[in-house]
């Protein structure tokens, strides 16, 4: 097998790897979601509540980086690029939360 | 079409191409492109921030059409996962591509394509069943308004996603020694990579989260 062959194969193989772990997680994000898993709205619980939503937070937050990373290629790319997508990004998850934290204690604001 | 024609690679992502070239070295359309999705960012960014300020009034006034326990979280897990499938399918694809493997690449490219067209036929059967058996519309209420604005618009950039796709497909058959074709497909697919990565925010924060 030629070097360029070699570097195929293993790129491809990579892909495919990161598409299973991305599909695994997926599966785990949906299993941990059902009712009584983790959380059961049924007997509400906070402290569940919360390992519930910073683990999905978590697994989706690697789920997104795997993508941007590898199939974006933004990990090896120029400096610029990268710059173009986490500064946004970055304002984004700032805005929603300041959004969520000043509007958190208004539940009644859609009247 | 050469199966084999090794790609030209002078003109992409280097910025070589003085008519696109830029002062910072890279190609200004991919430039051009990452600005986009940047600003797509804070746009869906926008519609999430507004969906999740007004969930708890949701959950309290409509708890019985709350999306995700009409439809169960399975259904669009299975979708979820059909659009990353399509962006291993889209990845596979450009790499395909840059080694001027032409073959592969049509058949990676149109599986993208087909994947995509499934997951707007999932959304599609998701609208038509929210709409027509639990009354939920874009204007009956405020959980139909800010649930249909996130999803829909979402739907309407893989709908454009796809077209996009299939404009970069029959160019490059048409003319299959065109020096841009690898940069083409590269651009459609960092669309297509970010269409996904929005359902991986709206997936979790909109059917996931309690």
């Amino acid at each position: 097998m030629t070097t360029t062959e070699v570097a195929h194969d293993a790129s491809t193989r990579r892909y495919w790897m990161i598409g299973g772990i991305l599909a695994v997680i997926t599966i785990v994000e949906v299993i941990v979601s059902l009712p009584g898993i983790i959380y059961s709205p049924a007997q509400p619980d906070p402290t569940a509540q919360l390992i519930l939503v910073l683990l999905l937070l978590a697994l989706s937050v690697a789920k997104g980086s795997m993508v941007v990373m590898f199939f974006m290629h933004l990990r090896g790319d120029a400096r610029v690029f990268q710059l173009l997508f986490i500064a946004p990004f970055l304002l984004a998850v700032s805005m929603i939360l300041v959004f969520l934290t000043l509007f958190s204690g208004h539940v009644g604001i859609a009247g | 079409m050469s199966e084999h024609a090794p790609a030209t690679h002078a003109t992409h992502a280097s910025g070589h191409d003085p008519a696109h070239a830029t002062s910072l070295g890279v190609d200004s359309r991919k430039m051009g492109v990452w600005a986009f999705i940047g600003s797509e960012t804070l746009f869906f960014a926008a519609l999430i921030a507004t969906y999740l300020i007004y969930k708890p009034v949701n959950a309290r006034l409509y708890p019985e059409q709350l999306p995700h326990e009409k439809l169960g979280i399975q259904f669009t897990g299975v979708l979820a996962a059909i659009l990353l499938a399509s962006s291993v399918t889209m990845v596979l694809a450009l790499a395909a591509s840059r080694r001027g493997d032409w073959r592969t690449f049509r058949r990676y490219h149109l599986a993208t394509v087909g994947l995509g067209l499934c997951f707007l036929s999932g959304q599609a059967y998701e609208f038509t069943n929210l709409v027509l058996n639990e009354g939920l519309t874009l204007g009956s209420s405020l959980l139909g308004m800010t649930f249909f604005l996130l999803t829909g618009f979402h739907g309407t950039h893989v709908a454009i996603g796809v077209t996009w796709l299939l404009s970069v497909f029959f160019k490059v058959r048409r003319y299959p020694n065109g020096s841009e074709n690898v940069l083409d497909i590269e651009l459609g697919g960092l669309y297509w990579h970010f269409v996904d990565l929005v359902w991986v925010a709206v997936f979790t924060l909109i059917y996931l989260l309690p």
